[in-house]
């Protein structure tokens, strides 16, 4: 019972919190709100009441709305960088393995330029001169971070390819299509899960800087942005802390930890290293 | 040795003509007059033609690409990093005030990352092993989902504002006053470490682990060897090798991690300098600094290269695979 337990408990508390972080960016500005959090709707620094559940900002908007429709671009930025790294990861990391070798030597030394690169200072240099579009973050972010995944894929792609069936099947002439579909694959997709929280985990915490610093889209509220306003204004310094800094700051580290538990959660399934060791 | 100390200052090398073809292209690549971000302002575009083409000619932009980036390259490797928008001020000068202070933090935040992270997964690694509690793990992933700048701005909410113990703002009077300096830097300090010793952490309890079932272990026990020389000689000193691995990843992620803690604290480093410049839109400054940090982060990871020998003799040794 023991194994089954510890395999799912973190999995059992990350899921319903990610899932309630989605619903509430999915639905919350409809069933919640009554007004987006974009103008003004009480005077300024309003504090907490009925209606308003987190009082205002030093402008009079509802800082519980812009928390609810934050949430929408913080997990959006995190979903779409974890769909694309992984993407680029397995193509570049399958390609890297048993494409043609000149190509391997060049993918893998690009990836480990862009390991080397400080990649904070690149991202906030790009993003002041790409502009703060959800787009451009977007790509921006994946450009950045693919390196790594890629590698996990090359590995597993590689010692997959030295498994005795798959040799087997070589030596008897299947083609590669045939070797990727149909033996590579299972070894790999499992791969690409954890790849997948690990790329959300990292864009969600890197979209919260960018916007901390002021690189955020300043039309349209994210947990990063209220951040910034918080602290432009000093909010971590007088009485409004825990209505104004607060709670964006607990809604990225939840996110940052429910996807943290998925990920151990999905792991520890398909580690294939005794328990031990991890 | 030497094959390999040359093949790594050709790694190193490259990463720094990345970032510099990076920085010389960034401002270039976009849609519209280079004017916009080269030579400042958002309304150039609105100037009369016959100004713009004077404009363009005064910063050599009506050169060829080639032409432009052999001037840049020049003008770098006289330590001109170009002036800033704002004040025209050299910005070599701005970030050579600033770049002591970022050094001093990151130095500071690198070692206890390394000293706490290496020190506490070894100790997890090692009660695992003798079948005791996780709650280090839990502690250890918890801090490291905390986004650090807002750590910062807990921190200085409990031990600034509320408490009143330490300073939150600034560095005081600097290094005249060493007391009253390191006061200052306690919060930042820690906000850094808190959130960076996770990755040291988990990957020497790991490697802890493993070692300490491996047949060397069991065998120094069959000999007598005591636990604590067992534990820190022919345990420890092996399982630090991922840990070192690591290392190279987290200098990295500090420097960033340093750039938003810096201006939660208004710590005068080059977090607040990129901050004011991003706020002035002023590019030359956030050019110059992303250069200056790469050099940073690549002279550091050149640094703990080096050490790599002192844990792992076999690349002090030729003709040995390594």
């Amino acid at each position: 019972m023991s194994v089954r337990r510890r395999l799912e408990v973190p999995g059992l508390i990350g899921v319903p919190i990610l899932a309630f972080l989605v619903l509430l960016a999915v639905l919350g500005p409809a069933l919640l709100l009554d007004n987006d959090g974009r103008s003004p709707v009480a005077e300024p620094w309003a504090p907490a009441r009925p209606g308003l559940w987190l009082g205002a900002d030093d402008v009079g908007k509802d800082l519980f709305a812009q928390l609810v429709v934050g949430s929408r671009a913080s997990l959006f930025v995190g979903i779409a960088v974890a769909v694309l790294v992984t993407m680029v990861a397995a193509l570049v990391g399958g390609v890297a393995a048993v494409g043609p070798r000149w190509s391997s030597a060049v993918l893998l030394r690009l990836a480990d330029v862009v390991l080397a690169l400080p990649t904070l200072p690149l991202m906030i240099l790009a993003a002041a001169f790409l502009g703060p579009g959800v787009g451009t973050r977007v790509l921006l972010l994946t450009a950045l971070t693919w390196p790594g995944a890629a590698r996990v894929v090359r590995a597993g792609v590689l010692s997959a390819w030295s498994a005795p069936h798959v040799e087997v099947a070589t030596a008897m002439g299947a083609p590669l299509r045939h070797l990727l579909l149909r033996h590579a694959s299972y070894a790999v997709a499992p791969l690409l899960i954890p790849i997948f929280v690990r790329a959300a985990m990292g864009a969600v915490t890197a979209d919260a800087s960018l916007s901390f610093l002021g690189l955020g889209d300043p039309t349209s509220p994210s947990w990063g942005t209220i951040l910034y306003w918080a602290a432009t204004n000093g909010a971590f310094l007088s009485d409004a802390w825990a209505r104004w800094a607060l709670p964006p700051g607990l809604a990225i580290t939840l996110t940052v930890i429910a996807l943290g538990l998925i990920g151990v959660a999905v792991e520890e399934r398909v580690n294939p290293l005794p328990r031990g060791v991890r | 040795m030497v094959g390999r100390l040359a093949a790594r200052l050709g790694e190193y090398g490259i990463v720094l003509a990345a970032a510099v073809i990076l920085n010389f292209a960034l401002p270039r690549a976009l849609p519209g007059s280079p004017l916009r971000t080269v030579a400042g302002g958002e309304s150039a575009g609105a100037l009369p033609t016959e100004t713009q083409a004077r404009l363009l000619r005064s910063y050599g932009l009506d050169q060829s690409l080639w032409r432009q980036f052999l001037d840049y390259v020049r003008d770098l490797a006289n330590l001109d990093l170009g002036n800033s928008f704002v004040d025209g001020s050299p910005v070599a000068e701005a970030i050579g005030r600033a770049l002591p202070w970022t050094l001093l933090l990151v130095g500071s935040s690198l070692v206890l990352t390394v000293l706490i992270g290496v020190a506490t997964g070894a100790l997890a690694g090692y009660r695992r092993r003798v079948g005791k509690g996780n709650g280090l793990l839990s502690g250890a992933l918890l801090l490291d989902s905390i986004p650090s700048f807002w750590l910062g701005m807990l921190l200085i909410a409990l031990f600034g504002v509320t408490l009143g113990l330490l300073p939150t703002f600034g560095v005081g009077a600097g290094f005249a006053d060493p007391g009253d300096l390191a006061g200052h830097l306690v919060l930042p300090v820690l906000t850094l470490t808190l959130t960076g010793f996770g990755q040291f952490f988990l990957v020497t309890r790991s490697s802890m682990l493993a070692v300490l079932s491996a047949d060397h272990i069991e065998h120094a026990r069959a000999r007598g060897i005591g636990s604590a020389r067992r534990i820190f000689r022919h345990a420890l000193r092996p399982a630090l090798l991922p840990a070192h691995t690591v290392l190279m990843i987290e200098i990295g992620y500090l420097v960033g991690g340093a750039l938003v803690v810096e201006t939660v604290f208004a710590y005068p480093g080059l977090g607040r300098v990129t901050f004011d410049a991003i706020r002035a839109k002023d590019f030359p400054v956030m050019q110059g600094t992303f250069l200056v940090l790469t050099l940073t982060v690549v002279v550091l990871n050149a640094v703990a290269d080096a050490t790599y020998a002192l844990i792992d003799p076999r690349v002090r040794r030729p003709a040995v695979a390594t």
